[in-house]
């Protein structure tokens, strides 16, 4: 069975919203955990997080200075920020609302309920009920969600453009991760391998689940290159830049069933860059310029994947 | 039993759940035992239990007003009506007998028009409705089936009698929150569906789209149909999704569809694939705006073509909504003497056409004891009630009946049945349960052969002594328990 392009697209950004949002929970998390072990010089432990999101503008544009609160109202809560956790929420449920007949009662029924505590959440609640318990719960519940959407969905069409969305979100933003972690938390070059460093990259890594899994490949001396290893070209590492574009590719495979397509050529073309790339290669050439690079060729993929089979002609 | 002790049924109407005598009626004894016998608390629990079900499983419908779009659920009271199996049969009956009537009558007008060359129904009040579609005549639908699903509107009278209030054979809704209904009542009080021996009424999506398969044009044996909604802003999306569900096809929009040569196709990530039978949940004007509203954004230019080519059968047909139009209901009876050679089943209420001078003037002389009902509204819109009238609000309507007689008609004031219903305090020393009006609305499937819905969607007026059961105006629901023989 087919399906409708309306359908796919709403697919498409039902999955994307939701690991951004997914995502978002990770990043706070992982920072604030990050402020509570940081030695107290450290002063603005929050902005990194608006920089990583490359949002800093439009925060400015609502809040004007950033501050512990603003912010965490900005990135969780703010229904004026298409990117906040809540916000993200919203879209997936919208979308999901149109189209709950293709997919599971149970994806429809977790991810409602999901959506009407969300619209109950505020900053005090957060804060006398404790940010780790709240991001601990969130973090489950999107967990629970991946799950659902594992066990009770077939592997037809329609599954495939879930997986799109959330690879192609993924893949996008392990890359922004990495990215200003390089850039903008520890400016000071002088810095770069002191005790702040080395816990700013374990911080990292754990944000993309990924601390245990470079321990264990590694050992527990943190290398920059080891980390651009992982979190970039690991071809096992479930959340690695590589392992996000080859699912992408292998959904665009079925998908274009045979016949050749943009958008598989566009995501063939950036597996094969992240599979022939060491870190050493990317680190020497200049990780930012690596990176965004990267970067454009996801969001490439994503235009393709629109013109091919979501635009309405 | 606490609550039933100090449960009094009004005065001078039917109690859907106690004779005169206060004792059970047929088949309720054990609802009013094990129901009627809780105490506040438990009940505004189970209510509760109810109303977040609903939310979960996002039965909600939109609600539009302020700035921002809310999406409520419709209030359910979980005391349910009970019919028993041999009224319910004898209602069966009358209601097949009637929807096949009303598809008579549309085929007829649209075609060889025999009713109106015999004088049985006036030719300029059919083609005065305002949903009379001149897009249908010489329309042939497979198994000349222009009503595929009816939903019929029932009171019950002082005599306890059930009477037809009004038809809906153009999209009626209501059905899923019959199955939602019952999915709730089957999670708070399990023992008690069984032990009564309830009908099921999951068989419905499989009834439908068995019905709509028997459509299919030239008998194609594995047909594809798809739901026509008009999209998430209506405040019926959430049963169109349902419906979808339910029955495993493709809930659709217009901007999904396309007409190619005459055939209707929706546009998937593979290309164009085709529609043999579309259910369609948008109203006449909208669905094809090549013949209708041009600017429709909701419906497929060209679907009127197609289904006139024969290869997409629509369900309901265009045009149905003059079988349902208020003025005509007053001929409803001699329709199904005309078609059918039979006495009608279930009678009307009285409707009285204002166009007729002598009625009007009969009508106008007590106008506080009807209600007066503008032919091309519904949804309640429009209705005056005579006893609930002030002097000045009769005054106006009586001057809009003047100024244009043929559009109205009057009935006169039915004092609908009464069912126990979940009130909470009142203050007023009843207890916390107390009578409320319902009405019933049973679904009717017209296909190769005719199925109905066992129960149907009981409203319950929730405003202590209104009659108005719309969801619009404070009405809720209950699940309808149609007992086994």
């Amino acid at each position: 069975m087919s399906v409708l392009r309306r359908i796919a697209d709403s697919l498409f950004w039902a999955a994307r919203s939701l690991e951004r949002a997914e995502w978002r929970a990770r990043l706070v998390d992982v920072d604030y955990r990050l402020l509570v072990e940081t030695p107290v010089e450290l002063s603005q432990p929050w902005t990194p997080l608006l920089a990583i999101a490359g949002e800093e503008a439009a925060f400015a544009e609502r809040w004007g200075e950033p501050d512990e609160t603003k912010i965490l109202e900005f990135f969780l809560f703010d229904r004026g920020n298409p990117s906040s956790i809540r916000a993200c929420i919203e879209t997936a449920r919208e979308n999901t609302r149109t189209l709950r007949h293709t997919i599971s009662s149970e994806l429809w029924l977790d991810l409602n309920t999901l959506y009407l505590d969300s619209q109950r959440w505020s900053l005090r609640e957060l804060e006398s009920g404790g940010l780790f318990g709240f991001f601990s719960d969130l973090r489950e519940r999107f967990y629970r969600l991946s799950g659902i959407v594992s066990a009770t969905l077939p592997r037809d069409l329609g599954y495939d453009f879930l997986t799109l969305g959330t690879m192609l979100e993924r893949a996008d933003n392990v890359t922004r991760l990495l990215d200003v972690k390089y850039h903008v938390l520890l400016p000071d070059v002088a810095d770069v391998g002191g005790p702040i460093d080395l816990l700013q990259w374990a911080a990292v890594l754990r944000s993309a689940s990924g601390l245990e899994a470079y321990r264990r490949a590694h050992g527990n001396a943190i290398r920059l290159d080891r980390v651009v290893d992982l979190l970039l070209f690991d071809a096992t590492f479930a959340r690695s830049a590589r392992f996000c574009v080859e699912r992408v590719g292998g959904a665009l495979a079925r998908i274009a069933g045979g016949t050749p397509s943009a958008s598989r050529r566009a995501a063939d073309e950036l597996a094969e860059r992240l599979a022939c790339a060491s870190a050493a290669d990317a680190i020497a050439g200049g990780l930012h310029e690596f990176v965004v690079g990267a970067q454009s060729q996801c969001a490439d993929v994503a235009s393709a994947v629109f013109d091919d089979y979501l635009r309405f002609e | 039993m606490i609550a039933s002790s100090a449960y009094r049924p009004a005065d001078g109407v039917f109690d859907e759940m106690f004779d005169a005598s206060l004792a059970p009626r047929r088949g309720c004894d054990r609802v009013v035992s094990d129901l009627l016998s809780l105490g506040l608390a438990e009940l505004v629990e189970m209510r509760r239990r109810a109303d977040a079900m609903f939310l979960r499983q996002g039965v909600t419908f939109n609600v539009y007003g302020s700035e921002e779009k809310t999406e409520r659920i419709f209030p359910f009271d979980p005391i349910p009506r009970v019919i028993d199996a041999a009224t319910w049969a004898e209602l069966e009956r009358g209601l097949v007998q009637r929807v096949r009537a009303l598809n008579a009558f549309v085929a007829d007008i649209y075609g060889p028009a025999r009713i109106l060359k015999d004088g049985v129904v006036p030719r300029d009040m059919v083609l005065s409705s305002p949903q009379y579609r001149h897009a249908a005549v010489g329309m042939t639908p497979p198994l000349g089936s222009f009503i595929t699903v009816a939903g019929i509107d029932l009171v019950r009278g002082e005599d306890g009698r059930f009477y037809v209030l009004e038809d809906n054979v153009r999209t009626p809704s209501g059905v899923s929150y019959v199955l939602e209904n019952r999915v709730v009542m089957a999670r708070l009080v399990p023992t008690l569906l069984r032990t009564c021996g309830v009908r099921s009424v999951e068989s419905y999506p499989a009834d439908l789209l068995a019905s709509l398969c028997e459509l299919a044009p030239g008998g194609e044996p594995h047909p594809t149909v798809a739901l026509l909604t008009p999209g998430m802003f209506n405040s019926a999306f959430f049963e169109h999704v349902a419906l979808a569900q339910l029955m495993g096809v493709e809930l659709v929009e217009g901007r999904d569809l396309v007409c190619v040569d005459h055939e209707l196709f929706m546009r998937t990530v593979r290309g164009l694939k085709r529609i043999h039978v579309l259910y369609r949940r948008i109203d006449d004007d909208f669905l094809d705006p090549v013949v209708f509203r041009p600017d429709s954004l909701l419906g497929v230019p060209g679907l009127a073509a197609a289904m006139r080519a024969g290869t997409v059968a629509v369900a309901n047909g265009i045009g149905t909504g003059v079988a349902d139009d208020k003025g005509i209901f007053a001929y409803t009876p001699a329709m199904i003497r005309y078609y059918l050679g039979e006495d009608p089943l279930l009678p009307i209420v009285e409707t009285h056409l204002l166009r007729d001078a002598d009625v009007r003037r009969a009508v106008l002389r007590d106008l506080d004891r009807y209600v007066v009902k503008p032919i091309g509204e519904s949804g309640g819109y429009g209705v005056v009630i005579g006893p609930k009238s002030s002097y000045r609000e009769l005054a106006r309507a009586r001057d809009l009946i003047e100024r244009d007689p043929k559009s109205f008609i009057a009935q006169p004031v039915i004092q609908l049945s009464v069912h126990p219903t979940v009130i909470g305090e009142s203050g007023n020393g009843a207890g916390p349960i107390q009578p409320r009006h319902v009405d019933l609305r049973p679904f009717v499937l017209l296909g190769a052969k005719p199925r109905v819905l066992a129960g149907g969607l009981t409203r319950v007026a929730l405003r202590e002594g209104s009659l108005i059961v719309n969801s619009s105006q404070g009405g809720g629901s209950k699940d309808t328990w149609v007992l086994g023989a």
